[in-house]
């Protein structure tokens, strides 16, 4: 095995007596500052990403005429009514808070995994995190019908209001959970940014740019008795962060678990919105590296490795979100409960069949497809393999939310949920939110983690 | 600086040795003579009798068969992930998982008796089983269940999952044995390859375990969320047990080289982890049905909580299995004390056995509304003595003369050469 | 990189320039090294030699140099624990506070069921306990670490060292302190050649500006008394009266495209036109005569009047529908009290008085003799059929006795209830005091053993307490029939206590009758 040459552009071969380069290209310490921090640095970003800017500001601008529209006439303009009155903006709030979930995954688990190749996608993913959860985070908070009192939600010491939040209720635990999350992602995102921060302040020419660079550093200087306490602080963060991003989507299944809705009740929910919302996660991840390292260069320090190593993983998760619907499916019969078994024969033939068997083709069966490594290491197939995963975890919150709703106990309220072409831009325009934030990030922040990889970059090389 | 550790073996003894040979007669023997005991313990001095003592072994075999299962997911998942810092204690998970197939005969006094119509132990095993209900019970359930809860192929479906363990377990310990000779990595790639789809064969095998031998106890009840609490729990059975052997192998002298300090904390680690696994799984299963309210559900607990032992265990449980082990094992100096985590572990074997206690035992003596008394446990721990001497047995049996850590794994090197931060 | 830097001391390297060396002092010698195991092995013979006081810094964490230098762990783990434990307690009083706490002192709410849990509900309250943890315990790692590190700390000598901008980007650095003991600038900077550096350097703090710029100061205070506005204005705004009506951006509900149920029509209300919704000009419609209310088919006049067979229209004043018109006339009959001795025979006088049936807002104009008074109606003697008169019952009549008529019938229906007392009170000290009978009227409680009410038929108590009787307000709006009714079955309990009695109780001491609570 030993005689085995591999070619330094692939590394997705097997080799069991020693690990893959993560770093191609023979990239020493310098060269892999110069390709991240070159991003930033250039004048002109490729005409490509003003292409995708300008769409995404469009978007963003319709989210935001959408919004003025929706506070302007009410939550009537969505299709939201009765009995479904969990409509889109649920969907979506969880489809975001689910695609929130890889980044801290990547930074956490993966690191107290001893992971290495997190070094290489982790940043972009934690931004991309922290930017999923602010859409998702837009909806409830759009929701909630009287906007101006949304202070309501937390518990702020009022004197007039003489009420305080109910604390027993799931939907309060969401606004701890998501806002505790989207801190403390923001916090662990930044520790992480913080050396490479200072690496972009020691090159900056530009005064502006040393002032914000600088200030932003906080004057890190890579002193080893701060490296020391910056690693342990990290590893606490990681530790903290890993049960916080397994509760935070737990908190969103309780949402509904916690109900006595058929469909909704099942304790099997926590483990399982877990599974899917990493699931999805990553696949956004492979969504938004493939272009964006293409785009930028990062080819060397983003290799085919790191996506077939996601690849993996999302066929892992996939698996476990299938082996739930199939153990939903057993206990419905098993349990022998009249309303459990019609929720879920009528979602897999009622009215929303459609969009149950667009679920199970994009959730299951496609992402079998990764068990040929010609799928797992072809960059663009599997940017439309996450496609379809994305679609299809849509399509999974959408199925819970709305085919247990429409069907409940009663059937004289039985009904059938159409969206509004509010609902629908609102969703586009959420894109548009996410995908602003996310370039402008590329553009401004250092995509990839400077110093930790510099950490797995083979010392040869040098 | 660091001075890289050659990936050669220097311990002077790696291999049980005579001392297996010395040990399998004795260790079978308090087998035998332990559950011997508590058959005639039950049987005979009115502790309950047959039905009593059914209960109490079918609680220790699921225990050690945990025990197997978690050591085989812990095999399974170092290959999925092509893990470097497991290679010196995968040995002992291997062995561990190799008592599988030991335990089909373990499963027999339990199939055996259900396919002959038995219904002392599985409920459902009895015509009209839903009588005790009386009358809170949809009318069709016991004919639907039928079809699932049917003797024969209950026994069938055991039959099945160990013959899937088995292989699966075989797989792994005999090319990991092979290594040892050859010093091939292409079994390492062959064992990876494998390893993805015998896991899922896993999860799905595992999954129907969990509802057939300790959720169909109380056929009535059911929750999704059950197979991932029996699977937490191997887990953490699992772990402890391979980190348990390993201090008491070096202990007695063997492979003290080769388990570093940082193995065991790292398997310190994974226990830490499944403690707040099991945690949090329990608490979601828990709370779900207690905040839904639905009486399908609840009285499970419910005949749980209104019998003061139970209550009491449950109790034990929340602080024992979560909050002290918690908060013990989070410091990094306690789990790389050697002494300690003997203890650690130790102590977590115990909340496991006491965790399958209260799965199976409030079932014994339920009569569709309350538990007739909590047992004084003596027959399920003059029990759980003869299980852990067969199981010692089988262990001893298995590993024989072989070697207790792979002598040639490529990895060998990574395993012996990472430092914990 | 293959930029071999010639090993040679570099003193005169001043990057910010223009700082002359007298106005600069000397804090240390850095050494430069082109990888990470170099800096390790310097970093290891520096601590033999014994040197202590001494860094070292790189573009990422390198492995081993914390023992080489003797970096002790950090006690940052700790420091995490206590204020996650902290957090724990907080998240769990903070929803003890919101839910469980009934009464508390400072920013109260109130408890409240929902869907049947309890107050404090552990289990319900898991989740958001486990959120306060993470987030104090993630802001205590992240602010524990800076503040450990000494960070923010924008100014740093190092930084003006132009090879030290490599520090963050691909080269290594040990910097020993000229405060070290063992500190020799000549020997040091041979030593740290020797151990391999490929550059060696002084470290310069400039002296000139280690001020803060003047304007920086400047702009700083302004800032803060800026900073101050916010508050002082809100301050303001709590304690000024203010006659503009309140800001409202937003209008939440307050104008609504609904009318009022007696309002004008809307094209009255738009256009000024003369045209309605409907011809009376109202929104609404009004009931058909004969409507009657779901659940208000009152036709059981023995269950809900308390009189054998309705009289046709005469009895109308005992109609459900129009209690209001039942008034509060307290003049005629109200006690006028001179002295204290006069309350006592006032007292005394009322009983007769309320002999004088019908009813009291008629005994006034009877007293008149203007209008004749109605004749009684025939009242029910024993309970409606519909009742059944049991243990249950007389618990229900009980509580809601004590309840609504205790306050002034006394918890033994002496008449001798708090109010009573109490506004009996004041009205003899308002005669003594000041000499004066205005407001101080007050007709002493009936007593429920006088024999007038006694003999009462139950039909009669039952509407007295339905409608009032004299100062008597009536209470048929408050209590629900049955209710009433379960009163009526105390009261006459009550009554039944007495019967037979020749004289009235001895006095009784007060801690053999707490319900009459006089001890006050």
């Amino acid at each position: 095995m030993a005689t085995i040459v591999h070619d330094q552009r692939d590394n997705t071969y097997e080799d069991p007596t020693h690990r893959a380069p993560l770093v191609l290209g023979g990239l020493n310490y310098g060269g892999i500052t110069d390709t991240v921090a070159g991003v930033v640095e250039t004048r002109k970003p490729p005409f490509a990403w003003y292409v995708a800017f300008g769409i995404s500001l469009a978007l963003l601008a319709m989210l935001g005429a959408l919004i003025v529209h929706l506070f302007m006439k009410g939550v009537g303009v969505w299709g939201n009514s009765n009995p479904t009155f969990w409509g889109w903006p649920i969907v979506n709030f969880v489809f975001w808070v689910g695609i929130g979930h890889a980044g801290t995954l990547i930074s956490a688990i993966l690191f107290l995994f001893r992971q290495n190749w997190r070094t290489g996608i982790n940043r972009a993913a934690e931004a991309m995190t922290i930017f999923a959860v602010i859409c998702a985070g837009m909806f409830p908070g759009i929701h909630i019908g009287r906007i101006w009192v949304f202070y309501w939600l937390f518990p702020i010491p009022t004197e007039h209001l003489a009420m305080w939040p109910q604390f027993r209720s799931p939907l309060l635990w969401d606004v701890f959970a998501v806002s505790t999350y989207f801190t403390v992602s923001l916090l662990f995102w930044y520790m992480g940014l913080l050396p490479d921060l200072a690496t972009l302040r020691d090159r900056a020419t530009g005064k502006w740019r040393k002032m914000i660079y600088g200030i932003f550093s906080l004057g890190w200087s890579g002193s080893a008795r701060a490296w020391h306490r910056y690693e342990i602080a990290y590893m606490i963060l990681a530790a903290l962060s890993t049960p916080l991003v397994l509760s935070v989507h737990t908190i969103v299944s309780f949402d509904f678990a916690v109900s006595q809705l058929p469909g909704w009740h099942t304790t099997i929910f926590p483990p399982y919105f877990v599974a899917g919302a990493i699931f999805s996660g990553f696949a956004m991840v492979v969504t938004l590296l493939v272009p964006a390292r293409e785009l930028f260069g990062l080819k060397n320090l983003i290799t085919v490795r790191h996506l077939e190593n996601m690849n993996k993983i999302i066929m892992a998760t996939g698996l476990m979100v299938g082996t739930a619907y199939a153990i939903e499916f057993f206990i419905a019969y098993y349990g022998q409960v009249e309303v459990e078994q019609f929720a879920f024969l009528n979602r897999a033939r009622g009215h929303f069949a459609w969009a149950y068997w667009i679920m199970i083709t994009c959730n299951v069966l496609i992402p079998q497809l990764f068990w040929f490594k010609f799928f797992r290491t072809n960059v663009w197939l599997m940017v439309v393999i996450c496609i379809c995963v994305n679609i299809g975890m849509w399509f999974e919150r959408f199925v819970i939310c709305v085919t247990s709703l429409n069907r409940d106990f009663l059937p004289s309220s039985w009904g059938y949920f159409h969206p509004t072409w509010v609902d629908i831009g609102m969703l586009v325009g959420s894109f548009g939110l996410f995908g602003t934030l996310f370039l402008l990030f590329c553009r401004f922040l250092p995509a990839v983690a400077i110093a930790e990889v510099k950490l797995v970059a083979p010392t040869e090389a040098h | 600086m660091h001075h890289k550790r050659e990936a050669r073996i220097t311990s002077s003894v790696i291999s049980l040795g005579d001392d297996a040979q010395r040990m399998i007669p004795v260790a079978f023997s308090v087998g035998l003579v332990g559950l011997g005991a508590a058959a005639a313990l039950s049987i005979f001095t009115g502790y309950g009798g047959l039905v009593r003592f059914s209960y109490a072994y079918l609680l220790n075999f699921c225990f050690f068969a945990s025990i197997s299962l978690g050591a085989l997911f812990f095999v399974t998942v170092q290959h999925l992930t092509r893990a470097g810092w497991s290679v010196t204690v995968r040995r002992i998970a291997e062995i561990l998982a190799m008592t599988i197939i030991p335990m089909l005969l373990l499963a027999l006094p339990l199939v055996i008796p259900v396919l002959l119509g038995w219904s002392g132990l599985y409920p459902w095993n009895a015509a009209d089983w839903t009588a005790r209900y009386s009358g809170h019970v949809l009318a069709s359930v016991e004919k639907y269940k039928a079809y699932y809860l049917d003797n024969a192929f209950f026994s069938v479906r055991t039959l099945i999952y160990f013959a899937i363990w088995s292989g699966m377990a075989w797989f792994f310990y005999r090319n990991s044995l092979r290594q040892d000779q050859t010093g091939d990595p292409s079994l390492t790639l062959k064992m990876q390859k494998f390893a993805a789809p015998l896991m899922i064969v896993f999860a799905g095998t595992l999954v129907f375990a969990s509802f057939d031998w300790e959720m169909s106890l109380e056929p009535m009840w059911f929750s999704t969320m059950f197979p991932v609490y029996f699977f937490a729990g191997c887990v953490l059975g699992g772990v402890a047990t391979t980190l348990l052997i390993g201090l008491l192998l070096q202990r007695s002298g063997r492979v003290t080289d080769e388990i570093t300090t940082d193995n065991f904390q790292d398997l310190g680690k994974l226990i830490f982890a499944f403690i707040v696994f099991w945690g949090y799984v329990a608490f979601s299963q828990f709370m779900l049905i207690w905040y839904a309210n639905i009486p399908e559900e609840t009285f499970y607990f419910g005949y749980r909580f209104d019998n003061t032992g139970y209550r009491w265990l449950s109790v034990i449980l929340l602080f024992g299995h979560i909050f002290i082990p918690f908060l013990l094992l989070m410091p990094r100096t306690l789990k790389r004390n050697r002494r300690f985590m003997l203890g650690a572990a130790l102590y977590m074997l115990t909340m496991h056995w006491l965790d399958h206690f209260w799965i199976v035992m409030p079932q014994y003596g339920f009569d569709g509304k309350h538990v007739a008394q909590f047992p004084f446990p003596l027959v399920e721990i003059v029990c759980l003595v003869g299980f852990s001497g067969l199981f010692v047995g089988f262990f001893c049996w298995i590993a024989a003369d072989r070697p207790l850590v792979p002598l040639k794994d490529p990895r060998m090197s990574e395993a012996l050469n990472y430092t914990n931060l | 990189m293959t930029t071999t830097h010639r090993p040679a001391r570099h003193s005169a390297s001043h990057p910010s320039g223009g700082a002359p060396a007298a106005e600069s002092r000397m804090i240390g010698v850095l050494g430069q090294f082109d990888d990470p195991a170099a800096l390790v092995a310097a970093a290891e013979q520096a601590h033999q030699a014994g040197y202590r006081r001494l860094d070292a810094y790189s573009p990422f964490p390198v492995h081993g140099i914390d023992a080489a230098l003797g970096i002790r762990r950090s006690r940052l783990p700790f420091f995490v624990l206590l204020i996650g434990t902290c957090g724990c307690f907080f998240g769990l009083f903070m929803q003890w506070y919101a839910n469980a706490a009934s009464s508390s002192p400072i920013f109260p709410g109130y408890a409240f069921i929902i869907s049947g849990k309890p107050f404090w509900s552990i289990p319900a309250n898991i989740p958001v306990t486990f959120e306060v943890i993470v987030l104090s315990s993630a802001f205590a790692t992240f602010f524990g670490m800076l503040f450990l590190n000494r960070l923010p700390r924008l100014a740093n000598p190092l930084h003006r060292i132009a090879r030290f901008r490599r520090a963050s980007n691909d080269r290594f650095f040990l910097v020993i302190d000229q405060d070290d003991p063992h500190f020799d600038r000549s020997r040091t900077e041979n030593e740290l050649l020797a151990w391999g550096s490929t550059g060696v350097e002084p470290v310069l703090q400039d002296l000139t500006d280690n001020q803060l710029p003047s304007w920086m100061k400047a702009a700083a205070v302004l800032l803060g008394l800026f900073l101050l506005l916010p508050p002082v204005l809100i301050y303001r705004a709590h304690y000024a009266t203010n006659g503009q009506p309140r800001l409202h951006v937003i209008p939440d509900m307050d104008d609504q495209y609904r009318y009022k149920p007696q309002a004008l029509g809307p094209n009255w209300l738009v256009n000024r036109l003369p045209q309605y919704f409907f011809v009376d000009e109202r929104v609404m419609r009004e009931p058909l005569l004969g409507t009657v209310a779901r659940g208000e088919l009152r036709n059981d006049s023995e269950y809900f009047l308390g009189i054998k067979s309705a009289p046709a229209g005469s009895a109308l004043r005992a109609t459900p529908n129009q209690p209001e018109q039942t008034e509060i006339v307290s003049g005629p009959r109200a006690a006028t009290v001179q002295d204290p001795a006069a309350i006592q025979e006032t007292a005394g006088n009322q009983e007769p008085a309320a002999n004088q049936e019908p009813a009291a807002n008629q005994a006034g104009a009877a007293a008149a003799g203007q209008v004749p008074a109605e004749p009684e109606p025939d009242w029910v003697t024993e309970f409606p059929s519909r009742l059944t008169i049991d243990e249950a019952l007389m618990r229900r009549g009980r509580d809601r006795f004590q309840i609504y008529c205790t306050a002034c019938h006394g918890y033994a229906g002496d008449g001798d209830g708090l109010v009573n007392q109490r506004a009996m009170e004041l009205a003899v000290s308002n005669v003594i005091e000041k000499g004066t009978t205005a407001n101080a009227t007050w007709t002493q409680v009936k007593s429920l053993h006088d024999p007038a009410v006694t003999v009462q038929p139950i039909g009669r108590i039952f509407d007295t307490i339905s409608h009032g009787r004299g100062t008597m307000g009536p209470y048929g709006r408050q209590i629900p029939t049955a209710d009433r009714w379960a009163i009526v079955l105390y009261v006459k309990a009550l009554q039944a206590t007495r019967a037979g009695e020749p004289k009235p109780e001895p006095p009784v001491t007060e801690g053999n009758n707490p319900p009459n609570g006089q001890g006050g």
